[in-house]
């Protein structure tokens, strides 16, 4: 089953990775941030969207930034707090 | 004696073998396992070593920093290239440098297309499942246990300790090389005023191919102090990282200050647990320093001055909590130099100036560096002798006032600082000449808001390429930092009576259309 949340956040990542001069395919387990093929403000974004559209609270002390490295652990911490 | 830069460590790691040096991410490494995992990498390229340089294609990484201390085991020469060349340029490094291996970490790894593997080195040592371990690409694993030195091998002061390469106007950055003599009289004379000490813990904000990123490695590692790394992840919430691992001491750039504070991670009081900062690699605004001041309650703050190609900084002001403020800029002066260390200002016949008057930086001091790799000319250029000790001329303008404060005026030239990085204008027009088959190009830093860039704008003549195509090719060229955000087709470039393309006339055109805009 998919969610079309999470197709709209694999989107706005590809197009993210386009911006960049990337190829726009990822594999859900590639690394996006720690192999430099997106950037912070990209990760800004990507937060963003998780705050606005998943309702992830950012401000949680146990919230750990690292845990969005690929898109796999993104869906993780989105399906979470489904 | 012995003058390999890991010798430090060395001492520390003896004293202190179980105290956290590295942590990343899950990752945390002791002085002792950080040690034998650095011997073992100087085992796998002791025998590949004849010009000694050693690539690593990685930052921010368990890797990429066990690759460092190895490689100074070994006695090599450490050539960080960081992850954010494209192909092109990276193939032309690599036929520029000669290397005798390359180490690379994971992120390295996706680096590694069939163009860059043949262009690199025939050694190439490669992450194994266990962090900061390697194995050679495309080899059996060796059967033979490699001989392990106990120590670092013996080097002299001459000795290059590492090639840092910076932004160069031809539109290839050039390669700052820098001896083990050097790094020794740096960290000897900062030493007395920053005493990191075994409870300290601090944090790596600094790509690999940026020369601070050696700085916060080598006084964390004299000291038997903690390193953090900070992943890229973790420099979108400097603040969370600071407080998540208590981090007393810290030194980046002060760009990071602006996007803190734009986050909203920078209320007052929010980082209790720093003792010491110091801001180096850009002007230090007053605002951003009044901001990290009421962050950071316990902290001292320094701000630090110096090009790669003096080693490191030279130059530090401590923030009073007023001043002393460079009026000009509303800036914090760079202060006075650090032991061993002459600032003078020259006027542009080379001439010492009175006090107050503006004029070129020069620093001159044993610690200088050896110069620009391959490039003797442009090194007899700009690395003269001073006052009999070798000097830099660093293209910086700035006065000493009446109270022998030295202060920054901005630059002589084209280059400029943006997001952190040093970047010479001519660089990208160079790239952009090329991408856009123009010959009358221009690049510009726009908007500009106050001091700091916040946007580079490029213009180029050409009757045929579309704006989106120069960019794709561009970005096969520079790396992502450098490839403006705005790029346009200017049917008529404004040229100044010289001939050359007037920057300022470009600058004045996004002004007014901005201004335009804004009254519509």
């Amino acid at each position: 089953m998919t969610d079309p949340k999470l197709d709209t956040l694999r989107q706005t990542i590809s197009t993210m990775l386009a911006k960049r001069g990337q190829p726009p395919e990822f594999a859900d387990e590639d690394s996006l941030f720690d192999s430099g093929r997106l950037d912070s403000a990209s990760a800004v974004s990507i937060l963003l969207e998780l705050e606005s559209v998943f309702g992830i609270d950012l401000g949680d002390p146990d919230f750990d930034i690292s845990q969005i490295d690929s898109f796999a652990e993104i869906r993780q911490l989105a399906q979470s707090q489904g | 004696m012995t003058w390999n830069i890991a010798h430090r460590f060395e001492k520390a790691a003896d004293r202190h073998p179980d105290n956290l040096a590295l942590a990343a991410g899950q990752t945390r490494l002791s002085y002792l396992s950080l040690k034998q995992l650095a011997q073992a990498v100087a085992a796998q390229v002791k025998p590949a070593l004849r010009q000694a340089r050693i690539g690593v294609l990685g930052s921010r990484s368990i890797e990429a920093c066990t690759a460092f201390l190895g490689i100074a085991w070994a006695g090599g020469t450490y050539v960080p290239l960081g992850l954010n060349h494209p192909d092109q340029r990276l193939i032309a490094l690599f036929e520029l440098l000669e290397l005798d291996a390359l180490i690379v970490d994971r992120a390295g790894v996706a680096r590694l297309s069939p163009e860059v593997r043949q262009a690199a080195p025939d050694l190439i040592l490669v992450p194994r499942d266990e962090p900061g371990t390697f194995a050679p690409l495309d080899s059996e694993p060796l059967t033979a246990e490699l001989p392990v030195s106990d120590h670092p091998a013996e080097v002299g002061p001459d000795h290059l300790a590492y090639i840092i390469f910076t932004s160069g106007t031809t539109g290839m950055p050039k390669g700052v090389m820098v001896n083990s003599r050097s790094i020794a009289l740096y960290l000897d004379a900062i030493h007395p005023w920053y005493e990191l000490g075994p409870e300290d813990r601090a944090a790596e904000t600094c790509e690999a191919n940026f020369d601070l990123s050696l700085h916060n490695m080598l006084t964390a590692w004299s000291a038997g102090a903690a390193l953090f790394i900070m992943r890229p992840l973790d420099m979108v919430a400097p603040a969370r990282f600071i407080r998540a691992h208590q981090i007393t001491t810290w030194l980046s750039v002060p760009s990071i200050v602006a996007l803190m504070r734009q986050a909203g991670g920078l209320s007052a009081g929010s980082l209790p647990s720093l003792r010491l900062t110091w801001f180096c690699g850009e002007p230090l605004s007053a605002q951003a320093v009044r901001d990290w001041s009421a962050a950071a309650p316990n902290s001292i703050i320094e701000n630090f001055y110096g090009p790669t190609e003096i080693t490191v900084a030279v130059l530090r002001q401590r923030w009073d909590g007023e001043g002393p403020l460079t009026r000009e800029r509303g800036i914090v002066a760079i202060g006075t130099p650090i032991d061993g260390v002459e600032a003078i200002i020259v006027d542009a016949a080379g001439q010492p100036v009175p006090d107050g008057i503006p004029g070129e930086i020069v620093l001159a001091a044993d610690q200088c560096s050896q110069g620009y790799f391959k490039l003797p000319e442009l090194t007899a250029e700009k690395f003269r002798e001073f006052n009999g000790r070798p000097g830099y001329l660093t293209g910086d303008r700035g006065y000493r006032d009446h109270t022998g404060l030295f202060h920054h005026l901005g630059r002589l030239d084209n280059q400029i600082k943006y997001k952190g990085h040093r970047i010479e204008l001519e660089e990208i027009d160079a790239r952009l000449r090329e991408a856009a088959e123009a010959e009358l190009v221009g690049t510009v830093t726009w908007p500009v808001s106050g001091d700091v860039v916040a946007g580079l704008a490029a213009f180029y003549s050409s009757g045929t390429l579309e704006p989106e195509q120069v960019r794709a090719r561009l970005r096969q060229l520079l790396p992502a930092y450098m490839v403006p955000d705005h790029l346009e087709n200017l049917a008529e470039m404004p040229l100044s009576s010289n001939g050359k393309v007037d920057r300022k006339a470009l600058v004045a055109m996004l002004d007014s259309r901005e201004q335009a805009r804004a009254a519509s």
